[in-house]
């Protein structure tokens, strides 16, 4: 069970502290913040999320540049808390809209409130916004959302693109609309964060799709949702099935690897017709998370060279490909190439005519960083860059070079090709049309190709 | 509400504490409950605002459940240093655990669970028996788990009261929520009694499993970790219980998908079936692959818990290691772990595509994992034999881009590859003669000199090599002396050519007379006693055949491996670690309000002390099984382990993790000097009164302590401990105390020592204090460190010394305090006060009516301060400046001024 739990601000500042067993030192948190400000242990740099000191075993996740700590002296279960510190972070952030050390202040009774019931002496008890409404009193403030950086993977649409209604991901679930009335509305977001490691010769030698469908839903009374995803998935792997329903996959059908669902989720036509029935709580959610290996087109190709040019000069020419239609448009672009070591000067040169690119040289880690707003589907990019070195070079720069990674955002864009078929919502009346929002993005997590 | 709650941080003007009694005696309810918000959130920033408990606790009786909680959270704050008025609050709370809302009720009886004071869990027994059986299920919830509460506080009235059968009817509860915390309750009883509670029958066991399926994710977690204490009868029910928690595995939740993990590994132990085992095994890998999906700090604790979970079943993720292979973004603490499994999951079937991964990872720029990449590559190479050629040639790729720290941990690892194979892979010592030169770690020297010394006889200039080394031999660290001196005997032995032999004279002199190192030392003279009685004897001892090595660094023995394997999912699997080894009972400690936090503390001093004294008790022995240094028969092995540390008896030990620098007691003390100030009052010490304080005597700092025995029995084997403190203060020696009749005392002074177990962060001058004998229970005290014990009598400075030094340091290196309860009647008798307290006067003068002296001291380890005291003789009120290098000091210093002046 938790001894305590408090949340902490970049600088160290408690913000929230709440003692629930009084078997943990009251200057826990200042303890904690010193070990993991400067951790050097075990050859590591940065102290990992669980670590005990005196005794006492403390627990940390990052959560919106803010740090939320669990302490306890038991043996219990670390992912637990782990687990249950994510989600206090995911309350707080479905009551106050935005998660950060302004609405902390600004709503601190709130959030005591709420952690009374989530925690009971150290014990979780609820974490669902749902449930929590018929306990928690105060109304919440909200702050100015424009200036703060959101929170969560559905943030990715705030970003760019104006075609999703940007309040949605910074309202709170339970504060009045100006005006007094609700919208009715649901969001589904089909996010994906993919992982592709390319091989200096352009072979994919691994590849990945994490992937939610995450949910938050403001439709009043809670009515209850048909989620229909692509008929022909399949879940677990080819031949090494561990499912009843693997072997019968055809081309082109999507499998996933393993995925898991939301308690309020009834699968009892899943393995029928590939539908989900659900009646979503309040606040976000995930719906299903699932995993897949499954071999995909990568949407962008990226092609490296790294080559010298006398003793003490290289040339770098970085060509990215955008292998989706052109219909679709991915944004806020990043390539990071780490340089030689020996590099101190590198100048860069541009495609003619190009718009909305930023070239940098971080002297500090020798990395170049390649910026680009957006890239259309289809085209392709190709950047210059000559290296000066202080030393001459041994005639192994490709190994000293690299690998290149690639962060990226594509709204409308899924790489499993997985679909929700129809969101079906169960009327109240002839009336009743909520808004429904069905997203799609996919997302770098680790993008490389190697040289 | 209209403002936000921020504006309740901002401080007013002058008098903020009366100006909240205004407001929270209002008579308006909006008023009182924006003061309270406002304590509470002065109470959040740290402010002492336990003076409004009355006129807090008179708002709590109101019908806004908002106000109310806010003055809950005050009271649970506060009644414990207000025990008296707390219990002003009972009839409220007794009033609200019947209050028609539910919410109400089981706010109550939360929040009453929560007041470890005395007086009110006497009235808190009548509503948490109500409460139990209240319709409301939330009520029901919440009463279960305030039985854990109260048991923490008192388990005989919960014994008394039976709660505790009521608790484990509530097992059966129509309400999973309550179900799940009957368990939580219960199972963490058991955890602290010694009696039977909590025990899982059958019938319990099915009630369990068909909750289980309605809990909400926090609930299956307690349900699964309790009934991983159910030992299932036969395979057979192994099954059903696998069965019925398999579905867990698609749970959203990491940590069910964990405790189910758990369950299933511990009832597969009893499952003889091995298709069922086989199937389950499958079952349970993509659930496992899935945890590395979630947050990076949860993927940490799978990864922990896969390294274990590989080790007992390596095949369940053997066709997985892709999942493993890094991630660019990963957090380095993923990083390491990953490499980890990867190495475990190696096989002659993937070992391309490891090292593939291996090798990108060694041209990365963390610098750590670089070498923790390589060194995987060396352990891949001693696992895999028929995969050793190709990673040795990974590592020659490797070597030849020359980045100083990737060669240096290649070196090492191809040293243990030599070991694993012998006259296999020789030919690539000549590329490895290349980098000789850019060495500059102690291992990767002593590596490669070893290499040199073991193929000696291949190496045509062997002798230049090593003689390159021995030019620098004064100024190596131990691990190359040692290295260079059996190395330089190897080739010796082998070449007895003249070269050779000169170099053995100069590293046999080198090794014995020029050396201050023992085990060098030794190790030096028994070759040089075989190398002159018996050369033959001397060949068959060094050049001995040694015994094969293999990857062992980082597996777990089989004990451990169990009990790890029983512990997953909890943080015992993370560390690695069997929980007794970092869980620390503080039981005792709750009860006794006063120190709470003193335990805690103590813990720090005696588990460092351990850890540390363990590395620094004379050199570790350096043979292991995969050292390539220890050649069995080597007899420098033998002299090279010193003697252990004297030994200690572990009493103290065997209670709170040390084992040594604890002294038994044996001989009279003597008695001495003024009256002591008590430090463990009889009454808290069950009889034993102890006095102490650190004193100073003929320039050596001395703990004096008084020992009065008012017990029925007799006091002996009394020993000391001290915690960690800002000055490192440690007994120097054995506590002396003889045996301590009933009615009669002993003193003793104990001779300290500074500087050995130094606390880190901001000073302070606590001294945490254990105490033990063989009678009674170990005592905690705590004690004021007084700077004056820690003045040197040497702090005498000349006039022009002070002056300088006065200049050479900034201002803002000046600190002041005024010590208002402070008089100077005379500034004779002052002076010759601060004298006799090792404070020196330098100089003085007038300034108007105000004497101003001048002073100069020095702490024993050699911080000087400098003194400037301005007073009016025979007024009140002293202006104490000081100039110091470590201002931190300059608290502790006006502390001690004061006591001194004050007399």
């Amino acid at each position: 069970m938790i001894s305590q739990f408090f949340v902490l601000s970049q600088r160290g500042d408690n913000i929230v502290f709440r003692d629930y067993r009084s078997d943990v030192p009251k200057g826990s948190a200042e303890i904690f913040f010193r070990k993991v400000k400067f951790w050097k242990e075990d050859e590591e740099e940065e102290a990992p999320p669980v670590f005990n000191l005196d005794g006492v075993n403390y627990f940390h996740v990052k959560v919106a540049g803010l740090l939320f700590v669990a302490t306890t002296r038991v043996n219990m279960s670390p992912s637990l808390v782990l687990e249950l510190l994510h989600r206090i972070a995911r309350v707080i952030k479905d009551y106050l809209g935005v998660l950060n050390e302004d609405s902390f202040r600004k709503n601190f009774v709130l959030v005591y409130e709420l952690l009374d019931e989530v925690i009971d002496f150290g014990y979780a008890q609820t974490t669902s916004t749902e449930l929590l409404k018929s306990y928690v009193f105060n109304e919440p403030i909200v702050v100015d959302a424009a200036r703060l950086p959101p929170l969560g993977p559905a943030a990715m649409f705030m970003q760019g693109t104006k075609r999703m209604p940007g309040t949605a991901v910074t309202k709170s679930v339970v504060a009045n609309e100006p005006g007094g009335r609700k919208r009715e509305e649901i969001f589904v977001d089909i996010i994906e964060k993919i992982s592709v490691t390319f091989s200096s010769s352009g072979y994919i030698l691994t590849s990945e799709i994490d992937g939610t469908i995450q949910m938050k839903s403001y439709l009043t009374g809670n009515p209850e949702i048909r989620l229909a995803l692509n008929e022909d998935l399949n879940i677990g792997r080819g031949g090494r099935s561990v499912y009843d329903y693997g072997s019968s996959a055809g081309a082109g059908s999507v499998i996933l690897d393993d995925c898991n669902f939301h308690e309020s989720v009834h699968l009892d036509s899943f393995d029928v017709d590939r539908t989900l029935s659900l009646v979503p709580p309040d606040g976000e959610f995930p719906v299903m998370n699932y995993r897949m290996t499954q071999e995909f087109k990568p949407p962008f190709r990226i092609n490296a060279l790294i080559e010298e040019a006398g003793a003490f000069k290289a040339e770098v020419i970085l060509k990215v490909r955008a292998e989706f239609p052109s219909t679709i448009t991915a944004n806020t672009i990043v390539v990071q190439m780490p340089l030689p070591k020996h590099t101190t000067r590198v100048s860069f040169e541009l495609e003619s005519g190009a718009v909305g690119h930023t070239t940098d040289f971080k002297e500090a880690n020798k990395k170049l960083e390649w910026g680009l707003k957006k890239i259309v589907g289809g085209s392709e990019h190709t950047l210059r860059a000559k290296l000066t070195f202080s030393q001459e070079s041994h005639g192994n720069i490709m190994k000293e070079a690299g690998p290149v990674s690639m962060t990226f955002t594509i709204p409308m864009y899924n790489a499993s090709k997985l679909q929700v078929r129809y969101l079906q919502i169960a009327k109240k009346s002839k009336t009743y049309n909520p808004y429904r929002w069905v997203r799609y993005v996919t997302q770098a997590n680790s993008y490389v190709a190697r040289l | 509400m209209s403002g936000h709650d921020s504006k309740y941080f901002s401080t007013t003007k002058k008098g903020e504490i009366p100006e909240l009694k205004d407001e929270l005696n209002s008579q308006y309810k909006d008023k009182r409950k924006d003061a309270v918000k406002k304590v509470i959130a002065a109470m959040t920033v740290g402010k002492d605002v336990s003076s409004l408990f009355t006129d807090v606790v008179n708002c709590m009786q109101t019908e806004n459940l908002e106000l109310k909680k806010l003055v809950y959270l005050y009271l649970i704050n506060y009644a414990k240093s207000q025990p008296d008025l707390a219990i002003l609050a009972v009839n409220t709370f007794v009033k609200d655990s019947q209050d028609p809302n539910p919410l109400i009720r089981a706010l109550a009886v939360r929040t009453m669970g929560c007041i470890r004071v005395d007086k009110i869990t006497e009235y808190l027994c009548d509503p948490l028996q109500k409460c139990l059986k209240d319709d409301d299920p939330y009520v029901r919830k919440t009463a279960s788990i305030c039985v854990a509460k109260l048991y923490d506080i008192n388990a005989e009235l919960v014994e008394d009261r039976g709660f505790l059968d009521t608790l484990k009817d509530l097992i059966s509860d129509n309400n999973p929520m309550v179900v799940a915390n009957a368990v939580a309750a219960l199972a963490e009883i058991q955890e602290n009694s010694t009696r039977p509670i909590f025990e899982i029958t059958s019938n319990t066991l099915a009630k369990l499993l068909t909750a289980l399926n309605e809990c909400t994710e926090w609930g299956q977690v307690f349900i699964l970790d309790a009934l991983s204490k159910y030992k299932a009868a036969d395979a057979r029910e192994a099954e059903n219980i696998v069965e019925r928690v398999t579905p867990r595995l698609q749970h959203a939740n990491c940590a069910v998908v964990l405790s189910a993990v758990k369950m299933i590994l511990l009832q597969m132990e009893l499952i003889t079936s091995t298709d069922v085992v086989r199937n389950l095994c499958k079952k349970m890998a993509p659930p496992l692959v899935t945890l590395l999906s979630a947050e990076p700090e949860i993927q940490y604790v799978a990864l922990r818990n896969i390294n274990l979970i590989v080790q007992r079943r390596p095949t369940i993720l053997a066709h997985e290691i892709k999942v493993f292979f890094c991630k660019y973004n990963d957090p380095i603490y993923v990083k390491m772990e990953k490499l980890e499994i990867m190495i475990k999951l190696a096989s002659d079937r993937n070992i391309d595509q490891v090292l593939l991964e291996f090798k990108e990872y060694a041209t990365e720029v963390d610098v750590d994992f670089v070498r923790k990449a390589v060194r995987a590559i060396g352990r891949c190479a001693i696992k895999l034999e028929r995969a050793a050629e190709r990673c040795i040639s990974v590592l020659l790729e490797l070597i030849k881009i020359k980045v100083n720290y990737v060669v240096q941990e290649a070196i090492i690892v191809i040293k243990d590859i030599f070991r694993r194979y012998p006259n296999t892979y020789e030919s690539i010592i000549a590329t490895l003669c290349e980098s000789l030169d850019t060495l500059d770690e102690p291992e990767a020297k002593a590596s490669m000199i070893w290499i040199i010394g073991e193929y000696a006889e291949r190496i045509d200039n062997a002798d230049e090599l090593l003689e390159s080394f021995l030019e620098s031999f004064p100024e190596e660290p131990a691990s190359v002396q040692l290295q260079l001196l059996t190395a330089t005997v190897k080739l010796f032995l082998k070449k007895p050519t003249e070269g050779p032999q000169q170099m053995i004279q100069v590293v046999l002199n080198n090794a014995t007379v020029e050396t201050d190192n023992p085990d060098l030392r030794d190790r030096a003279y028994i070759y040089w006693r075989l190398l002159s009685t018996d050369p033959e004897a001397a060949k068959d001892v060094v050049l001995a055949e040694k015994p094969v090595i293999s990857d062992d660094s980082n597996q777990i023995d089989s004990t451990l491996l169990d009990e790890l394997l029983a512990n997953i999912a909890t943080l015992s699997s993370v560390y690695h670690k069997p929980p007794e080894a970092f869980v620390s009972r503080v039981k005792t400690a709750i009860q006794r309000p006063d120190d709470e936090e003193y335990p805690d503390g103590s813990e720090t001093g005696y588990s460092e002390t351990s850890s540390h004294a363990a590395e620094s008790s004379g050199p570790a022995p350096t043979s292991s099984g995969t050292s390539p240094y220890a050649p069995t028969k080597q007899p420098g092995q033998a002299a090279g382990v010193a003697a252990p540390a004297a030994q200690m008896p572990d009493l103290l030990g065997d209670l709170i993790g040390l084992d040594n620098s604890l002294v038994p007691v044996d001989q009279p003390a003597t008695p001495t000097g003024p009256p002591l100030p008590v430090l463990l009052p009889a009454s808290s010490g069950e009889g034993l009164q102890i006095s102490a304080q650190l004193t100073r005597r003929d320039g050596q700092i001395f703990y004096s302590m008084l020992f009065e025995n008012n017990t029925q029995m007799a006091l002996d084997g009394f020993m000391i401990q001290f915690n960690k403190n800002t000055f490192g203060l440690a007994a120097a020696g054995p506590l002396q105390v003889p045996q301590i009749q009933p009615g009669t005392s002993a003193r003793t002074l104990l001779p300290m020592v500074l500087s050995q177990n130094v606390s880190p962060g901001p000073p302070s001058s606590v001294l945490q204090v254990a105490v033990k004998n063989n009678q009674q229970r170990v005592w905690y005290f705590n004690d004021k460190v007084s700077l004056l014990a820690l003045l040197s009598e040497d702090g005498r400075m000349e006039r022009a010394d002070f002056l300088e030094k006065w200049k050479s340091l900034p201002d803002s290196n000046e600190v002041t305090k005024d010590l208002p309860g402070v008089v100077v009647n005379s500034v004779e008798a002052t002076l010759d006060r601060l004298a006799a307290s090792n404070m020196f006067f330098i100089a003085k003068r007038r300034h108007a009516n105000q004497e101003v002296l001048y002073l100069s001291a020095k702490t024993s380890w050699g911080i000087p301060l400098l003194i400037e005291l301005t007073a009016i003789v025979g007024i009140p009120g002293i202006k104490c400046a000081i100039k110091i290098p470590n201002l931190e000091l300059a608290p502790l210093f006006f502390e001690a001024t004061e006591a001194v002046l004050k007399g």
